[in-house]
């Protein structure tokens, strides 16, 4: 599997795409593949604040419940309520509109964290059976 | 312990299903998605490999007074080629689980029964039949492959498989009725039974011919006729016919009173193990009773999560999903009858927060089993 070169990402499959104060995050392919089919999303309020690894919402398929994880520190200042609304949206497009909460950057992201677009290639292929 | 295989792990493979274990055994849980399997089973036909369930021979003059003594429904009224579902109990009315028995003839009575419970079945019929006259009892579940063909389209796509002198008898085969068909050389047992809710089939098959049954099951007709389904759509098509599964909507703590299923509970009949116990409860009145709900707010409601009147904890959810035909989410729970009936609202604790769901009539989905 290819991951968008642009994004950073977690080893929780999360990705980000940040500038200096404001990100977007969203789930990637690898891990609406290991889901299956997505039937519902709930995610935080705008104005909820959140320190870099904790829980913001889930992701839930028609088996298993998972939770989303921030990668970095940050106040919600968007929701996709469309992602709500249609979660298996989030199967033809988890990058561009499948994004799934807006933040203003906290302080400074320790970077070390993150993973670019082929080290987290290589994550996935490591963790996949 | 390394997890059993079915006869078809390597056909999984080829169709790139997602793995999962399922009590002992490794099972496909999907394909190409839980809801579109779901769907392809509503609208055109599926195929399932159900070769985990087992198979228990009850053979001999006496089967038939044995099996009355053990089961909870009239064994006295099938005929040859028909099929019943069914349930072994505990003498304090616990269900040991739930079957089907079909007759094959008078002396031959072939069992149906849930893959984590054979073991347990066969060993307590076993025990059972020491103070029986004329009754054998085999666990022949190595020696069959299950299959389910299940859909509108079933039927097509079965009768494609048979040889043309079977198809005439596949037209006039019943609801719950069974019949011998020969496939690919080996003596295999077709019965129109299914856990779905649409019209379909299950085809007991000798281990030898599963595999070339089941390739050819799916390339006589394209995938706009028939598809591979797993364990996931498997569940969700058998919730919204409200059909139960043992382990989570019944176990030995339940009586088939409060499990909803006194239609196959004949009381009437002469005695039986946990008769009396039933009895009893009848008669104290019931205070559990398994009942669908569906949810009036977003949430999925899964096993084990609590059940709310108000502030107080009715009861727990014992079977939960998405409802992909029916809409929403919904499921079902043990709650007492005394207390709430359909139309009452509930509310239940997904994961902390407490959802607004409403008691409905079963089954979610009616069943098509008529064809």
């Amino acid at each position: 599997m290819v991951f968008p070169a642009e994004l950073k990402y977690t080893k929780d499959h999360e990705w980000l795409d940040s500038t200096a104060n404001t990100a977007k995050i969203g789930v990637t392919a690898y891990a609406i593949e290991q889901l299956g089919d997505i039937v519902h999303i709930e995610l935080p309020k705008v104005g909820e604040t959140f320190t870099a690894g904790s829980a913001f919402g889930t992701i839930e398929s028609t088996k298993t419940v998972s939770d989303l994880y921030m990668p970095i520190a940050g106040k919600v200042v968007e929701v996709n309520q469309a992602a709500v609304g249609k979660p298996e949206s989030l199967q033809s497009d988890p990058y561009k509109n499948g994004w799934l909460v807006k933040i203003e950057v906290a302080g400074k992201p320790d970077q070390a964290a993150l993973l670019d677009a082929k080290s987290y290639e290589k994550y996935v292929a490591e963790h996949s059976d | 312990m390394e997890p059993r295989k079915t006869p078809l792990y390597e056909q999984h493979k080829i169709l790139k299903a997602k793995m999962v274990p399922f009590g002992d055994w490794l099972m496909p849980v999907s394909y190409s998605g839980v809801l579109a399997e779901h769907k392809a089973v509503r609208e055109t036909s599926g195929l399932f490999d159900v070769s985990h369930m087992g198979e228990i021979l009850v053979n001999g003059k006496g089967a038939e007074s044995f099996l009355q003594k053990m089961t909870i429904n009239d064994v006295t009224r099938l005929k040859d080629g028909s099929g019943q579902y069914t349930a072994i109990l505990q003498p304090d009315g616990g269900m040991i689980d739930d079957l089907i028995i079909y007759r094959l003839e008078k002396s031959r009575y072939f069992i149906c029964a849930n893959a984590s419970n054979t073991d347990k079945d066969y060993a307590w019929l076993k025990q059972q039949s020491a103070s029986f006259q004329d009754v054998t009892i085999v666990n022949d579940s190595t020696h069959w492959g299950q299959l389910a063909v299940q859909g509108p389209k079933s039927k097509t796509a079965v009768a494609a498989l048979l040889p043309e002198s079977s198809r005439q008898a596949l037209e006039h085969l019943n609801y719950m009725e069974i019949m011998g068909v020969m496939l690919f050389g080996g003596n295999a047992l077709l019965a129109r039974t299914g856990y779905t809710g649409e019209l379909g089939y299950e085809l007991y098959l000798p281990t030898e011919v599963i595999e070339k049954t089941w390739i050819a099951l799916l390339e006589t007709q394209g995938t706009s006729q028939i598809q591979p389904i797993g364990l996931g759509a498997r569940d969700t098509l058998r919730l919204e016919a409200c059909y139960l599964l043992y382990g989570s909507d019944m176990n030995d703590t339940f009586s088939p009173l409060e499990a909803g299923i006194s239609w196959a509970t004949k009381l009437a009949k002469s005695d039986f193990v946990g008769k009396a116990a039933l009895v009893a409860q009848k008669s104290a009145g019931i205070t559990r009773s398994l009942m669908a709900f569906r949810m009036l707010e977003d949430g999925i409601p899964r096993h084990d999560m609590v059940v709310y009147q108000g502030l107080e904890a009715v009861g727990k959810v014992t079977s939960g999903s998405v409802l992909p035909t029916v809409g929403g989410a919904g499921g079902l729970a043990y709650l007492d009858p005394r207390n709430v009936g359909v139309g009452a609202e509930v509310t239940i604790d997904i994961r902390g927060k407490r959802k607004l769901a409403r008691l409905v009539e079963k089954p979610l989905y009616k069943a098509k089993i008529k064809g």
